[in-house]
């Protein structure tokens, strides 16, 4: 479960304070599959990353799994990334040097798991790029990098998902793959909080949450 | 996935960065060993030349007039010739080569000649291993000075009667410029006896090897030193030091450790720099994969081993690299500057050993601080940026 109380996050910036969330209050069940909708700048990113124990907000707490985020240590945040969160961002963000498989281990991180590899490759049969596992990220399709890089956010069997704009740079049928997993995901048990200005998602969401100018805007 | 693994893909990955940052560290390194290899035959040369200069400490019986010595060039007072061995026999000083001599004017065939006594050279005990620098003569033979030779028409193994005594001629010496063309040497017990002053000498040479002084803090004059030493030893005599080798020598040590002093400082500088530097471009380029790491859940210390082992494996191989390309230069180059020490100059491997050590070090410090920056860097704000 995800509970925000009064989260605000204000950006410092040397033209002006920019404040990208804005007194958000919001509570994700265990299991919910969310969609965050908004234009660019509307402050889905800040909120994903402020859910995933990445981004300190200027005021209010963030709790997940009944773990206060923001009153943990730097170490202890971590942990709790690596061991409830999986990430899968519009960039991907695949590390270049690595083959697929090696980037799907990384979520393992190093040196902790000598089966990293056969649990990657389980991952990366069931998304349909076994064939993929020993390729470059710079030798795959946009579709196959943003599967590699879901395969990586499930590899340690987080509780929550945050997808932030995962099919923004797909195609439409790449972009109903990315979602259908996302969606199995989810009925596995699984929280999904995905940000998106787009509406392919909303037909699998539980929940449609608009925000607007870092507000929740419960108008619609 | 082991953290060598990633560090070595990444590597191969951007081989620019990876070769700019080795090539720093060779050179650093190349540079370093080059100098020390050729530093060391530099030393070895200038204690040659050193040498080649001749003693520069004489040291006479205590009662002789200066003015008298200088004019005269050497002392009219005698001292036992067991000086010589007692002086030997310490462990410790700085005087290295001594050669007990007797001279004395005399007028031989219708010609004012110097009679000169030499006793083969004696080295103290800790410095036996030492090449002697001066000629010895043999008992019953005798070099015989330029003009002496030239004027009295002396001939190379050739027999002379000198205050009654027969020698063998067994070199006639070229000509010098100084006192020594009109010296007829002998050996010490030779001259001793035809001269009637059995177990005497005038004075002791001996070279003062500054360089064996430890302490590199003692700021006394060279004399003050020399003296000093010699009250301990030899009570009865007192030194002359020839200001101008000791100085030229002094001189020559400082102008290259001062040229060495500044050298290095400043190679190490600009290639610790450019190691910074090339660290801070790798670590700008991985920006994202930083922030990708970190959301995974790649803790600091991690992220900054990842960097910091990096630049450990550029030091290493640059230690490497660079002790064979310098000790290379050494080799190729060193002989044709110090021509005279040249077969002596070889790899010291000691400077392999401390290579390894040090330069993995030096550039994991110079990487400290791309690597300090790369653990603050906001993964959300990285991750964001498209």
């Amino acid at each position: 479960m995800v509970v925000l109380e009064n989260v605000v996050k204000t950006y410092r910036r040397r033209r002006g304070d920019v404040k990208a969330l804005s007194d958000i209050n919001l509570r994700i069940e265990k299991g919910e599959f969310v969609v965050v909708c908004g234009p660019s700048g509307s402050g889905k990113t800040t909120l994903l990353m402020t859910i995933a124990a990445m981004l300190r907000p200027t005021g209010g707490s963030v709790c997940v799994e009944q773990n206060n985020l923001y009153t943990m240590s730097i170490r202890d945040r971590a942990k709790f990334r690596a061991e409830n969160v999986g990430f899968v961002f519009q960039m991907f963000h695949l590390v270049p040097y690595l083959n697929i498989i090696e980037n799907v281990a990384l979520a393992g991180g190093v040196a902790s798991q000598s089966g990293g590899a056969v649990k990657a490759n389980e991952l990366l049969k069931r998304l349909g790029l076994a064939e993929r596992a020993f390729h470059r990220p710079s030798e795959l399709s946009a579709g196959e990098k943003q599967r590699a890089a879901i395969a990586r956010a499930l590899f340690n069997r987080p509780k929550i998902i945050l997808a932030d704009e995962p099919t923004g740079n797909l195609d439409p049928d790449n972009a109903a793959s990315v979602i259908g997993y996302l969606s199995e995901f989810h009925h596995s048990g699984g929280t999904v909080v995905l940000a998106t200005h787009g509406t392919e998602a909303e037909q699998f969401a539980d929940r449609i949450i608009h925000l607007h100018n870092g507000s929740i805007d419960n108008s619609g | 996935m082991t953290i060598s693994n990633l560090i070595f893909k990444e590597i191969i990955h951007r081989k620019i960065n990876f070769i700019l940052g080795l090539l720093a560290v060779v050179t650093a390194v190349a540079l370093f060993v080059a100098f020390v290899t050729t530093g060391q035959a530099y030393r070895r040369e200038t204690r040659r030349v050193m040498r080649d200069m001749g003693q520069n400490l004489r040291i006479i019986p205590k009662e002789t007039s200066i003015d008298k010595f200088w004019s005269d060039g050497f002392s009219e007072h005698t001292m036992p010739e067991e000086y010589v061995h007692r002086f030997a026999s310490l462990e410790g000083f700085s005087y290295t080569h001594l050669t007990a001599t007797l001279q004395k004017k005399v007028v031989w065939r219708d010609m004012n000649i110097i009679l000169t006594g030499i006793l083969p050279e004696v080295l103290p005990l800790d410095k036996r291993q030492q090449k002697p620098m001066t000629f010895s003569v043999k008992p019953g033979t005798v070099y015989v000075g330029f003009e002496v030779a030239h004027g009295l028409d002396i001939k190379e193994r050739g027999v002379v009667d000198i205050l009654g005594r027969t020698f063998t001629v067994i070199k006639c010496l070229s000509r010098t410029g100084s006192s020594d063309d009109i010296r007829v040497y002998g050996h010490l017990h030779d001259i001793q006896s035809i001269l009637n002053l059995e177990g005497k000498i005038n004075e002791i040479k001996a070279l003062e090897c500054l360089c064996l002084i430890e302490d590199e803090n003692d700021k006394r004059s060279m004399l003050a030193i020399a003296q000093e030493q010699l009250a301990q030893i030899l009570p009865e005599a007192k030194v002359v030091l020839v200001q101008g080798i000791a100085e030229v020598r002094q001189k020559q040590r400082a102008a290259m450790e001062g040229y060495l002093a500044f050298l290095m400082p400043v190679i190490l500088a600009v290639c610790g720099a450019w190691v910074g530097v090339l660290a801070m471009v790798n670590v700008r380029d991985r920006q994202q994969e930083i922030g990708i790491m970190r959301a995974l859940g790649y803790g600091s210390g991690r992220i900054m081993l990842l960097f910091l082992a990096k630049a450990a494996i550029i030091g290493l191989l640059g230690a490497a690299a660079g002790f064979f390309t310098g000790t290379a230069l050494a080799l190729n180059f060193g002989p044709g500057i110090f021509k005279v020490t040249a077969k002596a100059i070889k790899p010291e491997y000691v400077w392999l050993a401390w290579s390894l050590i040090v330069a993995p070090v030096f550039t994991a410090v110079s990487s400290f601080i791309p690597a300090m920056i790369a653990i603050t860097y906001d993964p959300a704000v990285t991750l964001r940026e498209e």
